[in-house]
Order: C-alpha cells, then structure tokens, then sequence
C-alpha cells in the first residue's frame, strides 16, 4: 500500500488522466462532457469522503453538509458582495473546512460507529434546515439564483475563456483540476506516515494510541482537508448549476448517492470511489428512460454489490490490482512481490 | 518518590466503575530491568492496572509515576512516547495492514519518512520470527504469530518498560515455548517487563518478583518462591487451579 507505483501502474494512470484531458477536444457533445463534469465532482466528493471514512474508519454520514456549505458560502458572497468566485469558492473551502473542525470534535469522543453516523447526520440536517429556513437569504426551496459564473479570462496561446452555461469545456477543465488536484493530494496522503497512521487508527485506535500516534491530531487532519475539499467542490457546483436549493446539496439523498459509488466501487481504496462515480453519474443517466425505476435498479445495485462483491468493483480489476496499485492491497507493486493472497 | 532503581512507582491506585471497585489501593514498585509478574484469578482486576499503567483508563484514585514524572494525567500515545508500550490481552493487529507494515505504525511518532520507518521495523520483525510473513496481512495470521506482532510492534517503540498481557492466552500449546523464549530474550534488551499470565508455570519461570491481586485488591508481593507459597494465593488461586485441572497450573 505505502509503496510507489510500479511503472506499468504509473503507465495505466498517465494514460487515464491524458484520456480525461483530451476528452472534450475530441467530443463535443455538451451533454456527454456535463455528465463527466458530475461524475469528476461526484468522484472527488467520493474520494474526500472515502478518505475519512475508508481509510481513516470514521464513520461520517454527513459529508453533504459541506457540500452545501461550500456552495451557499460561496454564491452568496459572491451575489451579494460581488466578489469573484475564484476567491470565493477556495475561501468556501476553508469555511467547509472550519465546520468540519466543530463536526470533529464531538465525532473524537465518540468510538461508537452508529453513533458518530448519527452526530454527523444530524449536524447536516441542521445546516439544511438553517438554509431553508433563512429565506431572505437563501431563497430555501424556492432555490436561490443569479449566482455568478466565474470570470472569464485570456490564456496566451488558447484565448478567450468564458464561463457560460452553453459552454462546458471551460468548466470540463476547472472541475478536470479540481479531480485531479483532490485525487493527487488523497494519494499522497494516503501513501505517506498520514495514511498509515489513518489506516493503523481505522483497525484499531487503541493499539494506534499505544504506538504513540496522537489521535485527535490524526482525525482532526483528515476530517478538515476531507470537508475542505468537499466544500471546494460544493462552490464549483454552485457556480457551475447556478441555482442552488437545500435540498439539491443538501438532502440525504446527495450523501447515500456519494455512499453509493463509493460502496459499488470499493470501499477503502484508492481507485473505487472514482470508478463507482462515473458507473453510477452515468449509469443512473442512461437509466433515465426508465423513470424512477432507475432508482429501484440502482438500489439493487447497491444490494447486489454489498452481497456479493464486498470489496466492490473494484475487486473486478485484482488482476491488475496488484500491477497497477489501484486495489485496498496496493502494496504489491515491484516485481519480487507474490500475488496477494486472497 | 521513585528511587533510581525504580522506574515505575504506582501509589494507591485506584477505579471504580459505577458501583464496582475494579482495582483498589493498589501500590507497588517495579526495578528497572526486572520482570515484574501479576498475578490472580479472572476479574481480580489485572488487565485493568495495565491500562491504569498504560493510560486506557484513568484512575479515580492514586498515582502512576513512571521515571520519577508523574504520568497519571496522560493519555496512552503521550505515555507511548515517554516509553511505556504494551500487548493486548485480545489482540489488536492492524488487520488491513502487513506486518511490516503494523510494526512501522510504531514508529510514526518516532521517524519522517516511510523509508526511515521501514528500516527501523525490519529488525523487529525478524526479532519475533515473523521475517518470512513480512508481507502478509496481519489478519492472516494465526494468534500466535498475532501475539509476535504485537511484541515486534510494541518493541519498535523502544519502550523501556513493556507491558505484556497474557502473552500465551489464547495460543496453541506447540506455540507457547517459543513464545516464552521470546519474552526471556525480551528483557536481554534491558526492556523492563511488566506480565500479567494465567499460566501459572509460564509467569513464575519468567518473573523476578511478583505480585498476587485479588477482587482489585493486592494481597501479596514478592519472588516467585514467595507467592507460591503464600497461604492466601496458595488457597485462593493455586487450590483452585489445582483442583480445576492442569489447565491453569
């Protein structure tokens, strides 16, 4: 797990990212790249969320509170106070992060797992009701608009960038670096003393303690850089969609659809909150013939996964796991390694 | 006041759950380089001094001092630093992780960088035999190859006293001489040992002194040969393993 990737791992990965870069230059079809644009949110989101929970074992069910307030914090500051949203939204970020610091510190005296789901549940639902409740402000259910998009600008060679809804390659490429950036930086964290330290503290926290390993300072970490990127992640969507309710960022059911593809692609890895990502965004998408039925297959989906696949998706890729590094046992990745048991 | 001789002084020790007086005045001084052995029937209150000792818990009543600084008021990982570590009675591999992997958890408050900690667990690993499962997952092990992680782990802290909880609980009988050869290796390091055993024959061949808790309380200390034959261990514990069969004898 803690080793670097082999070659032909960091080969697979080169060529993944170079795909999702050229992407948009090879398809234009603006439906096609707005789905990759929820599945990249979506995934990042997955990621964050799976970091605190699939690596660090705390069991936080209320990640989609920062989620909303990112995106609240950064599109009203940027309505009301005009303020550009590229400062605005890392400054969401930071807000999500700080809430997620107050969340942490009833989720530390916790151990028990239904417990601090409940905490953190709760602490989402407040949020929620909050924004519905302070209408002036928000608009609540009526959905609050005219939030700005973001500013346009010239880049030398390409040109004119403009944000607009006709146009998705511009945003393709913000939310294309947000993906990149909160996958790049959970992969370093999590191949670094950090991530053992988290993993140690996720199987047991009482030998974890025992080995000197601070918990409050280990948990505290990860629940602020996860809600910190959640948060960042919630701005973009604000200023991405434009219309904003509680309940689209910040109902239970954005959470149980970020479980889900974490849960379908495998729980505690590094590669199967993306994978179930962009397998559910576009999956649940194709399904939209079939009307709300789409959301009975996807619970069975789930079901089916949990039942018989536990490791989720994820596990479809073992034989390339332990070559490309993407699998919970990543740790076999040069070439005098046995296969991995199991 | 701990002598220079003592590293760990424990003085009227006491917790209460609700109602029940789990350890009770309890007061005793361990040498430095010895192994100290604690001994007594199930629920006489042992597991729970390791963790008053280790800073699981936190008395209701008494002090810990451990080199001369009072260490009652600390939590386990300020404890772990200070050099204190310990084994589970059940225990607790890092399941998701290898071996080597488990053993470099200790030494993330101790080294920078991954490699650094690699490099120091390797020695431990081989130190308990556990070099050709290097790369195993801890949750593949049987629990005697467990309880020699949980030494290895313990150990690459470089702890100067080392609590061991029922090191032989719970293992096979093939399994129990090799893991006594380990623990007497263990203090040629000059670790100071602190055992809790309930088999009988193991703690008294390992321990130095000892001391016999009962119902929280302690009722005798000293050498092995001592406790033997106190009259109250001998009627309280030894009669009835004595009469319960060999399995604790």
């Amino acid at each position: 797990m803690f080793d670097p990737l082999a070659p032909q791992g960091r080969l697979a990965v080169a060529a993944l990212v170079l795909a999702l870069l050229v992407l948009p230059l090879v398809w234009h079809d603006t439906y096609v790249l707005h789905l990759v644009i929820l599945s990249m949110i979506f995934g990042a989101f997955a990621v964050a969320w799976n970091l605190a929970t699939g690596f660090a074992g705390l069991k936080t069910f209320g990640h989609h509170a920062f989620f909303g307030i990112g995106a609240y914090f950064s599109a009203l500051v940027s309505k009301d106070f005009e303020i550009t949203p590229w400062i605005t939204a890392p400054v969401a970020g930071l807000v999500a992060a700080c809430a997620g610091l107050v969340v942490a510190l009833p989720v530390l005296r916790i151990r028990s797992v239904p417990h601090v789901a409940m905490v953190t549940l709760g602490f989402a639902e407040i949020v929620r009701v909050l924004l519905t409740v302070f209408r002036e402000t928000t608009r609540g259910e009526m959905g609050l608009w005219g939030i700005p998009a973001f500013d346009g600008f010239t880049l030398p060679v390409i040109g004119e960038v403009v944000f607009n809804a006709a146009e998705k390659v511009p945003y393709y490429y913000v939310a294309a670096l947000l993906f990149l950036g909160t996958v790049y930086a959970t992969v370093r964290m999590v191949k670094s003393p950090v991530g053992l330290a988290l993993v140690a503290i996720r199987d047991s926290q009482d030998a974890a303690e025992s080995l000197g390993i601070n918990l409050t300072r280990y948990k505290l970490l990860v629940f602020s850089a996860s809600a910190f990127a959640v948060g960042l992640l919630g701005a973009f969507y604000a200023h991405y969609i434009l219309l904003l309710t509680p309940s689209s960022v910040l109902g239970l059911d954005l959470m149980i659809l970020v479980i889900g593809m974490t849960l379908i692609g495998g729980v505690g890895t590094l590669f199967g909150p993306i994978l179930g990502a962009f397998v559910l965004t576009i999956g649940v998408e194709a399904m939209r013939g079939v009307g709300e039925y789409r959301m009975l297959i996807y619970g069975a989906l789930i079901v089916i996964v949990v039942m018989f696949m536990p490791r989720g998706l994820v596990a479809l890729l073992d034989g390339l796991g332990p070559r490309f590094g993407f699998g919970r046992g990543v740790r076999l990745a040069t070439s005098d390694d046995a296969p991995r048991p199991g | 006041m701990t002598t220079g001789e003592d590293i760990l002084a424990v003085e009227g020790l006491g917790i209460r759950f609700g109602g029940l007086v789990a350890v009770n005045d309890v007061s005793f001084r361990v040498r430095r380089g010895e192994v100290f052995g604690l001994l007594g029937p199930n629920g006489a209150g042992k597991t729970t001094l390791f963790n008053l000792i280790a800073g699981a818990l936190h008395p209701t009543s008494g002090r810990i001092r451990f080199e001369g600084r009072d260490v009652t008021g600390l939590r386990p990982d300020r404890r772990s630093r200070l050099g204190i570590a310990r084994t589970f009675q059940i225990t607790q591999p890092f399941a998701e992780l290898t071996v080597e992997e488990n053993v470099m958890a200790a030494g993330i408050a101790r080294h920078r960088t991954l490699a650094e900690m690699r490099a120091a667990a390797g020695p431990f690993v081989d130190m308990v035999g556990l070099g050709a499962k290097r790369h195993a997952l801890a949750k593949e092990l049987s629990t005697g190859q467990r309880k020699r992680l949980e030494l290895a782990r313990a150990m690459a802290t470089n702890p100067r006293l080392l609590l061991l909880d029922e090191v032989t609980g719970g293992v096979d009988q093939a399994s129990i001489p090799g893991l006594i050869d380990l623990v007497a290796r263990l203090r040629e390091t000059g670790v100071t040992l602190i055992l809790v055993e309930h088999n009988m024959r193991v703690i008294m061949r390992l321990s130095d002194r000892m001391m016999f808790l009962n119902r929280g309380e302690k009722l005798a200390e000293g050498s092995p040969d001592e406790i033997a034959n106190h009259p109250d261990v001998v009627s309280l514990y030894l009669g009835a393993a004595h009469a319960g069969g060999p399995g604790h004898a």
